[in-house]
């Protein structure tokens, strides 16, 4: 879990607009903190689909599962464990 | 406080004022007339119908700018209120500079690459985000075949491919801004443009595209006011009563399909409360929404507003300030 958070904050940093050095909470939500957009959120489903073969299925495009740090480790966690 | 009634208040000198906006601007910028786009759609009947009133029918020239994808009603529309206001109007169809392009065969391509079974003979376009108010809030858009009306397939769009459909579908815009300016220096006259207060704030215009233009007369005008608008100067009812759009899919695709998310009206009251900042008791009186969407909303207005800056933003001009 810990390793899949620390890649997730590893491609928020190189994808997105973000400091390098910037600090955040693990449930601050990543689109009200400017730290992804639209485009972004597309880039992130790639990347999970890309590192992880899994994909996000259309009920899960929720803010719960996709908008914070915790929220998206959760849900690869989740559906690393339906693939298995 | 009814907010809609504050939208169809004084229309009558809101519609003298922007009349006078428009004068004033054609005269400081030292021009004899105006070019207009005229879609068939309702801000540029408006526009139109204002600038005719002001500056004469004389002194206004009306572009009909379809393209291969636009609707079938749309230039028939442009046509009927030009003739009906007395302006002089050419239709000049952008399609060949887009084929110049490629822009439909690549199109053609990224669309094939998103749903496998797309087949341009058979199905018709669009790109539409999962409705707001109905609890999908992820801004994940999706491309939809349609096909005799009705939609078939959806399937989502890979970040890389959104970009360029972003970019491909752009060339529409910025082509008739480049129609637009060869007739209107051509006339000595300035560019006119249609984007109201609810397109401004979301970013829902083409940066150099329909946002690339001399004067903006609507974009303090809520949509909502535009139809109000619409009928004090009695625009028609066929163009008041279609759905507005961009126009730019084969499939007709709404503002409320793409952008908005949910009904004009209530996209409409909830801009106009936050910028007033109304209290949310008011709030729900006026739009029927519970307090939890009225706060999600909010707050995705102001992610939206900030992620959608740079197309409001005029190029950033480093100045000397007398310091080299």
């Amino acid at each position: 879990m810990q390793q899949i958070r620390e890649d997730i904050l590893d491609f928020l940093r190189a994808q997105s607009f973000m400091d390098n050095d910037i600090h955040f909470d693990d449930n601050e939500s990543l689109t009200k903190a400017g730290i992804i957009d639209s485009i972004g959120l597309l880039e992130l489903l790639d990347y999970i689909s890309e590192s992880y073969s899994v994909e996000v299925p259309e009920d899960m495009l929720t803010p719960d599962n996709l908008d914070s740090v915790q929220g998206i480790t959760n849900l690869i966690i989740k559906l690393k464990d339906e693939r298995s | 406080m009814q907010i809609l009634d504050e939208f169809n208040k004084d229309i009558d000198r809101l519609s003298m004022d922007l009349r006078n906006f428009i004068k004033e601007n054609v005269v400081d910028f030292r021009k004899k007339g105006v070019v207009l786009g005229v879609s068939g759609g309702v801000d540029s009947a408006v526009t139109l119908t204002l600038c005719v009133q002001e500056l004469g029918e004389e002194n206004v020239y009306g572009l009909l700018l379809p393209e291969k994808e636009s609707a079938s009603s749309s230039t028939p529309l442009g046509a009927e209120i030009c003739e009906s206001l007395g302006v002089k109007y050419e239709e000049v169809p952008i399609s060949p500079i887009l084929e110049s392009l490629d822009i439909y065969n690549k199109k053609d391509q990224l669309i094939k690459r998103a749903c496998p079974e797309y087949d341009p003979e058979v199905h018709k376009t669009s790109l539409a985000l999962p409705d707001f108010l109905d609890g999908g809030s992820i801004n994940v858009p999706y491309i939809k075949l349609a096909k005799d009306g009705e939609i078939v397939a959806q399937h989502r769009l890979k970040a890389k491919d959104y970009l360029e459909l972003i970019g491909l579908q752009g060339v529409k815009q910025r082509s008739r801004m480049i129609v637009q300016y060869m007739y209107a220096e051509q006339m000595n006259y300035a560019v006119c443009g249609t984007t109201n207060k609810t397109e401004m704030v979301l970013g829902q215009f083409v940066k150099y595209g329909d946002g690339g233009v001399d004067i903006e007369p609507l974009a303090d005008c809520y949509k909502t006011q535009v139809y109000a608008l619409a009928k004090h100067l009695n625009v028609s009812e066929a163009i008041r009563k279609r759905p507005p759009s961009p126009d730019t899919w084969s499939h007709y695709t709404s503002d409320q399909d793409f952008y908005w998310r949910m009904p004009m009206h209530s996209i409409d009251q909830l801009l106009y409360a936050q910028e007033h900042e109304l209290p949310m008791d008011v709030i729900q009186e006026n739009t029927g929404l519970p307090e939890e969407k009225i706060i999600k909303a909010l707050k995705n207005f102001d992610v939206v507003r900030k992620n959608t800056e740079y197309i409001r933003a005029t190029a950033p001009v480093f100045t000397l300030n007398g310091n080299y």
